[in-house]
Order: C-alpha cells, then sequence, then structure tokens
C-alpha cells in the first residue's frame, strides 16, 4: 500500500534544497541590486529557440537563460538578473520600470510568458513556473505563492494593455 | 519481413543517427570559431559569484 501510494504521487519537492536556492537566490540579487530587499523574488528563465539547416541535419536549438527576476509594487519596477542552475553567480541586473518601458503583457501563445519591450529594438520573455523538475537546466525552487504574487502583479499594475 | 533485414535496417538507422550526430558538432564547432574570431576583442559579461555564508 505505501510502495504504490508513493509510486502514484509523482515527483515530490524537496523543499531543503528549495529554500537553500531561495537563500542564495536573494543573496545573489541583493549582491547586485541596490535596496534588493525591497524586491520579490521568483526564478523565471527565457528560451531561445532557432532553427539550423546544416544539409542533411536540420532542426532546432532551444536555449535556456535562467533568471532571478525581482519586483518592487511601490516604484512598479522589475528587476532582472541573469545567473545559472546552480546559483554560483550572477550577472548584471537589468531594469524594467513601468514608466520607462514600451509596453509590457502576459502572452497566450505559444507559453504564457511575461512579456516586457524595454523599447521596440526587442524584448524579453519571462517564463516561470511553480516548480522544475529538471535540475540541469533551472533553478530547483517551489514558488507557488511568489509566482501568484508575480502575476497578479503583472497583470494587474504592471502591464500595459 | 525476415530478422536479418529488419536488423539491417536498424543497423542502417543507427549509422545514419551517428552520422547527423557527428555532422551537427562539426558544423557547430566550425561556427563557434568562426562566431570566437569575430568575437575576441568584445569584454566578456560581468560576473558576480556566489557571496559565502555568512554563517560558515
Amino acid at each position: 500500500m505505501g510502495f504504490f501510494s508513493k509510486l502514484f504521487k509523482g515527483p515530490e519537492i524537496d523543499m531543503e534544497k528549495s529554500n537553500a536556492n531561495s537563500k542564495k537566490m536573494r543573496a545573489l540579487f541583493n549582491q547586485v541590486v541596490e535596496n534588493g530587499d525591497n524586491y520579490r523574488l521568483i526564478f523565471g528563465y527565457t528560451e531561445d529557440v532557432s532553427r539550423f539547416n546544416y544539409g542533411f541535419v536540420h532542426g532546432s536549438k532551444t536555449k535556456i537563460g535562467n533568471l532571478i527576476v525581482g519586483w518592487n509594487e511601490s516604484s512598479q519596477t522589475i528587476v532582472v538578473v541573469p545567473t545559472v542552475p546552480d546559483l554560483s553567480g550572477c550577472g548584471d541586473p537589468t531594469y524594467y520600470r513601468r514608466s520607462e518601458i514600451l509596453k509590457a503583457y502576459r502572452n497566450k501563445y505559444p507559453t504564457d510568458a511575461f512579456i516586457i519591450y524595454p523599447d521596440k529594438k526587442g524584448y524579453i520573455g519571462i517564463n516561470a513556473y511553480d516548480w522544475l523538475e529538471d535540475e540541469k537546466l533551472y533553478v530547483y525552487v517551489s514558488q507557488e505563492d511568489e509566482l501568484a504574487a508575480f502575476t497578479d502583479f503583472f497583470i494587474n499594475r504592471f502591464a500595459t494593455k | 519481413m525476415p530478422i536479418g533485414e529488419i536488423g539491417a535496417f536498424l543497423l542502417f538507422l543507427v549509422i545514419v543517427f551517428i552520422i547527423g550526430n557527428l555532422w551537427f558538432h562539426f558544423v557547430e564547432a566550425i561556427l563557434r570559431q568562426i562566431k570566437k574570431l569575430f568575437t575576441r576583442h568584445k569584454k566578456p559579461p560581468a560576473w558576480h559569484p556566489l557571496p559565502p555564508d555568512k554563517e560558515d
């Protein structure tokens, strides 16, 4: 009975690992963002899909970029910090202030990504989920409540349409 | 279809798969080297390692 209930329960989240990674995310974020504690954090990622055709071999390649996404409700600012799945380091932050961006919206298809256009030249698509199991590709963190809060902030107070 | 023919066909598919993979990595390596030639003077993006844990 115990064996079968465990078998059908599906993957379980290692909360100890998740909490340790949450702390690392906070340490990295606060290191590069001034007054980092004023931001709430989630883990997100970008997907860069490119097609290739090398003669008789063709297909598509997907590059995943891990991100620490911070948001501040009062200043209506989203800060994106690039990182790696093991959280051994991070890059420089990029600030998206609602007053300065061109537009922002929640995508519907092909993914429900959070799209921000800082200007006409480019955009960032942030994908975020409650938890992603693949530790080699994504940061191992459980973030159900934080993701709900971010989604609410983005749709109701940050999105421009 | 005799088992031998099925086996030969599967072997053929495996060989095509291996050659395809080798070709893919070969072209990727060449493209990477070409890209490196054009970006060698570019400054690498800033990277901040995780600060040591304060409790340690």
